[in-house]
């Protein structure tokens, strides 16, 4: 048996799953205050009466670490950046940062020295700050993190006991900001996450449940959650890749849909394309800063249920802000949620209250009470499939660098939308009927994500850059090193090599099982001539273990 | 100093084609912008809120024959690689007009500047004029009439040069290194355009060795003044990197910074790659500070690893001979009208002229005989003959027939009549009318008979 919980925004639901049936669900109300709590509070109500030595895995999605950023909780962290030639540093929104003498080129050579006197200088002034975390970050430094080394060296010389990220380490993909910024939050938040991780283990001692615990990440992948806390940013906007993980477990596989979840005052849309959820070209932003994180691209819509109903100059408007809830549920202005209760399509709240706030629009709008009714519906979905059509459009004019990227995308178009969230069964129907779709509002959608959780499979990406004629590769993921002696070496031993350091990979975090399932999406060869002969190769080579799901689920 | 915000966003399309080459040791080569790539997505240029990155689209056959007569025809002239880089300029060009952008840079290859009117081939790594075909879109799309090209490549932009040599509506300026000591081997002073169009052609051949300083000598005392006389709706830049020190196929000794600073005073509305073949050493430095410039950032971190400030030294010879170039160009754009009306005074009712084309990469020998109808009325139709032999054996003969905007009555049932005379003639292969004003064009293989268009 498996077990998902999703800690969400307002309720935290728990599905325990046997096979590919959804044997019990529950919800608490999260309190934010105590994330632990409520995640113990509904596992404790799912495993009641169930025998714990039959769970076989646990995952969790939390927003932890949404919430500590969010709320500013992180722990203080000084940034000493090394960028070398190329941009104003201050050109990137990091925040306060040291800059340090220092570069190394796209190549990994060294082209401007280290200054040991400015970084023991630095180091001096982190001290006075009172700041015991330090992120070193430099440009090219995945190709070549002599320097972050070097530099971390130092400061432990002069400041014994410091605790040290290096941007390597955190995230070697091409973005020098992206990749400060990730390595910033990383350590602002990797020893709260470790606390929360060691709670987690504990309470789950308590409980007698000894099946591995999993951590749900922002690409729709688990990992175990000993093999999480090197990267506990990864965990981060978990909730949206729930829900449509969830939306994969309760559709049938290899669908181009759209998953929407209507919310109060937000809706969000998510696309799975051929059976892929599509993933945010340009990695989470967090603290509106973009990160190396990979997450599902998720659009927030400023509408929902709660969004208030306004009349201008003979015009409607729905939202984008809220003001307090609907009529029909105590409120004092008129709502979507209003008008679905008034048109009959659905029984939330006080019917006589709905009509109330329908009648005061439609008096604006010279019109009947049902009038205005389908008219504010009208808006939202009007609103909704417009945003949803605009998504498509996005991803087809996503940037490409190659001639047979520019000819092969084709033009998708979702075969359905599918519904998930408590304030989507109402209006998915009609946003599905606009756009001339299927509409799926699964059995099981209020606890989607949950599911989700439960099911997902681990992802592992691996990223591998070959130098020949520095005789050198180099991992991007964990600046894992390494030495290559053929100049010469073809792209089948470079992809044998990056399956070897995969598997390496998948042993360190623990999902070593899952290694096979990984599969190249993309491998290049460049020849590097100099004068008109060549000297040697650039191959880079991705291997990765997509989003899916644990083949023990079927879809019913 | 962080960057000051400027209104409006730079468009960027970086289109590196990782997967097109003429052939696998040649300077145009995969690994050409691989190096750049590396070096502005590391930057995170793409990130800021001051750029927008484009998808390139495809450009249609149709854009390509507004300004090129390809023999025999564009499908067998061109590959996917260039239509997109191609309409990569076309992409920025629809944003540019929608307001979304400020400016537009397409950092994209294959390179397009060497490329004639008549295309038998790849001369100079050019098959197609992304440049010429972003003019002619420009002005039959959004009809913009004034437009300045130039050319900052260290090649001369004779294929741009001859497109528009007849045209007093495209100011073309190319300085380059003296085509005495490299490719194309023209760009001479007196290279000035055709008698209705003179001095709307200039050039500005530079010693071998000239710096930042020289340069930006050029740019202060000629190029920048006579952009503000001539008062063009747009201004566009043939971006080329190869006078860069360390060009290995060029001798200038241009830096990344000079690069930067010409763009921030040049403003261009839209800049379009052109060559530049120190992928190592240059390429990443240049296009990163040149990007920064155009979008208000600041460039001045931008520094060659080698690079010493003050190291570049022009001779007092090479000074002199800068500032008498300057001064001989200066004189011909202010004698400009004068000499137009004289020319014309001296010509009957049509201008002809005789040139032989060589493809380099190709190795094509071209003639060509020009003739251009000086009509009062209107700006005149032209045709084109040409035949193209390699080695020993003749491989195509056209005839072709352009139309321009504006043509009066007159001009346009001759233009025809000319198209319908030839469409008889064994010995010419194919027969082509472009006609610009109706922004429609079509050709007929005389060995066949069968007629197509676009």
């Amino acid at each position: 048996m498996l077990i998902g919980i999703d800690v969400g925004g307002t309720t935290t639901d728990a599905v325990l799953v046997d096979g590919s049936r959804v044997e019990k669900t529950a919800y608490v109300p999260t309190d934010h205050n105590d994330l632990l709590r409520c995640l113990l509070g509904a596992l404790d109500e799912l495993v009641r009466g169930v025998d714990v030595s039959k769970i076989e895995r646990v995952v969790l999605s939390t927003t932890l670490i949404t919430n500590m950023i969010a709320e500013k909780k992180t722990e203080p962290v000084a940034l000493m950046l090394i960028p070398g030639p190329g941009a104003n540093p201050r050109d990137y929104n990091l925040g306060p940062s040291i800059i340090l003498d220092g570069a190394i080129d796209f190549r990994g050579k060294e082209i401007d020295k280290l200054n040991v006197h400015q970084i023991k200088e630095a180091a001096a002034r982190i001290k006075e700050s009172g700041v015991s975390r330090v992120a070193v970050v430099g440009k090219f430094c995945q190709r070549n993190p002599a320097h972050e080394e070097r530099v971390s060296q130092i400061i432990t010389e002069v400041l014994p006991g410091l605790k040290i990220e290096l941007g390597h380490r955190v995230s070697g993909h091409l973005n020098f900001p992206r990749r400060a910024a990730t390595t910033k939050l990383t350590l602002a938040t990797k020893e709260s996450y470790g606390k929360f991780a060691a709670f987690v283990v504990q309470a789950l001692k308590e409980r007698r449940i000894s099946a591995p615990v999993y951590i749900l990440k922002a690409d729709g992948g688990t990992l175990p959650l000993e093999g999480s806390l090197q990267m506990p940013v990864e965990t981060i906007f978990s909730g949206p890749a729930a829900s449509i993980m969830g939306v994969m477990a309760l559709t049938p596989p290899g669908q181009t849909s759209v998953v929407v979840d209507i919310g109060g005052t937000t809706t969000d849309l998510a696309l799975i394309l051929s059976g892929r959820p599509l993933l945010s070209s340009k990695g989470a932003r967090v603290d509106s800063m973009l990160t190396h994180v990979r997450a599902f691209a998720v659009k927030s819509v400023a509408i929902g249920g709660d969004s208030a109903v306004d009349v201008n100059g003979g015009g409607l408007t729905v939202g984008p802000e809220r003001r307090g809830p609907p009529l029909c549920l105590g409120g004092s202005c008129p709502t979507p949620t209003d008008a679905l209760r008034v048109l009959g399509k659905s029984n939330l709240g006080d019917l006589e209250r709905a009509k109330e706030a329908m009648a005061g629009l439609a008096g604006k709008l010279n019109c009947s009470i049902e009038k205005a009714a389908s008219m504010v519906v009208d808006s939202v979905v009007e609103k909704i499939a417009a945003e949803i059509n605009e998504m498509f459009r996005e991803w087809e004019q996503e940037p490409a660098y190659r001639i047979w990227e520019i000819m092969k995308k084709e033009k998708l178009q979702a075969q359905s939308v599918v519904g998930v969230g408590g304030g989507s069964i109402a209006l998915v129907p009609l946003v599905a009927s606009l756009l001339g779709v299927t509409s799926i509002v699964p059995e099981h959608a209020a606890v989607a994500n949950a599911i989700g959780a439960a099911v997902a499979r681990p992802t592992v990406t691996l990223n591998l850059h070959i130098d020949t004629e520095r005789g050198e590769y180099v991992t991007a993921e964990d600046g894992i090193m390494g030495k290559v002696n053929d100049r010469q070496m073809s792209l089948t031993q470079a992809e044998q090599l990056a399956g070897r350091l995969l598997a390496e990979r998948a042993g360190r975090l623990g999902i070593e099982e899952y290694a096979r399932e990984a599969e190249i999406t993309s491998s290049e060869v460049f020849n590097m001539i100099r004068g008109w002969s060549t000297v040697g190769k650039l191959i880079d080579v991705r291997m990765e273990i997509p989003a899916g799901l644990l083949s023990s689920w079927r879809c019913s | 100093m962080p960057s000051s915000a400027i209104a409006g966003k730079t468009g960027l399309i970086f289109f590196p084609a990782f997967d097109w080459a003429i052939s696998p040791t040649h300077p145009e080569r995969e690994e050409r912008l691989l190096y750049t790539r590396d070096q502005i997505f590391e930057e995170g240029l793409m990130d800021l809120p001051q750029i927008e990155e484009y998808k390139p689209r495809l450009a249609e056959n149709k854009d390509i024959a507004r300004t090129h007569f390809c023999v025999p025809d564009v499908e067998s002239q061109v590959t996917e690689a260039h239509l997109i880089a191609a309409g990569s300029t076309l992409t920025l060009a629809d944003a540019l007009e929608k307001g979304e952008i400020r400016n537009g840079f397409a950092l994209v290859r294959p390179p397009g500047h060497h490329s004639m009117r008549v295309v038998h081939g790849n001369r100079g790594f050019c098959n197609i004029n992304n440049m010429a075909i972003l003019v002619e879109y420009l002005r039959s799309r959004y009809g913009h009439k004034r437009l300045a090209v130039i050319d900052t490549d260290v090649h001369h932009g004779d294929g741009t040069q001859e497109i528009f040599w007849h045209d007093p509506d495209v100011l073309c300026i190319s300085f380059h290194q003296d085509g005495h000591t490299l490719y194309p081997g023209s760009g001479f002073v007196n290279e000035i355009g055709g008698p209705q169009a003179l001095a709307r052609t200039l050039n500005v051949p530079l010693p071998p060795g000239t710096t930042d300083e020289g340069i930006h000598y050029v740019l202060d005392n000629l190029i920048l003044p006579i952009l503000e006389e001539f008062k063009p709706d747009l201004v566009l830049n043939s971006a080329g990197q190869d006078n860069h020190y360390t060009d290995p196929l060029a001798n200038m000794r241009f830096s990344a910074n000079g690069y930067a600073r010409l763009n921030e005073k040049l403003a261009p509305d839209i800049c379009v790659l052109e060559g530049g073949y120190a992928v190592e050493t240059a390429l990443p430095y240049v296009n990163t500070g040149i990007i920064q410039a155009m979008a208000g950032l600041d460039y001045s971190h931008v520094r060659e690893p080698d690079y010493v400030p003050g190291a570049f030294v022009q001779s007092e010879a090479m000074w002199r001979e800068i500032r008498k170039t300057v001064e001989q160009v200066n004189k011909l754009w202010a004698e400009r009208e004068e000499m137009v009306q004289m020319a014309l005074e001296s010509l009957g009712d049509f201008y002809r002229r005789k040139k032989r084309i060589f493809y380099d990469t190709d190795m094509i020998n071209e003639s060509q005989e020009e003739s251009v109808r000086l009509c009062p009325n209107c700006p005149g139709y032209m045709t084109i003959s040409s035949s193209a032999q390699r080695g020993y054996g003749t491989l195509n003969n056209a005839f072709c027939v352009s139309i321009p905007r504006g043509a009066c009555s007159s001009c346009r049932e001759d233009a025809k009549e000319e198209y319908e005379e030839h469409l008889e003639d064994r010995r010419i292969g194919y027969v082509y009318l472009q006609d610009k004003e109706r922004d429609k064009f079509k050709f007929c293989n005389n060995m066949t008979h069968t007629q197509k268009g676009y």
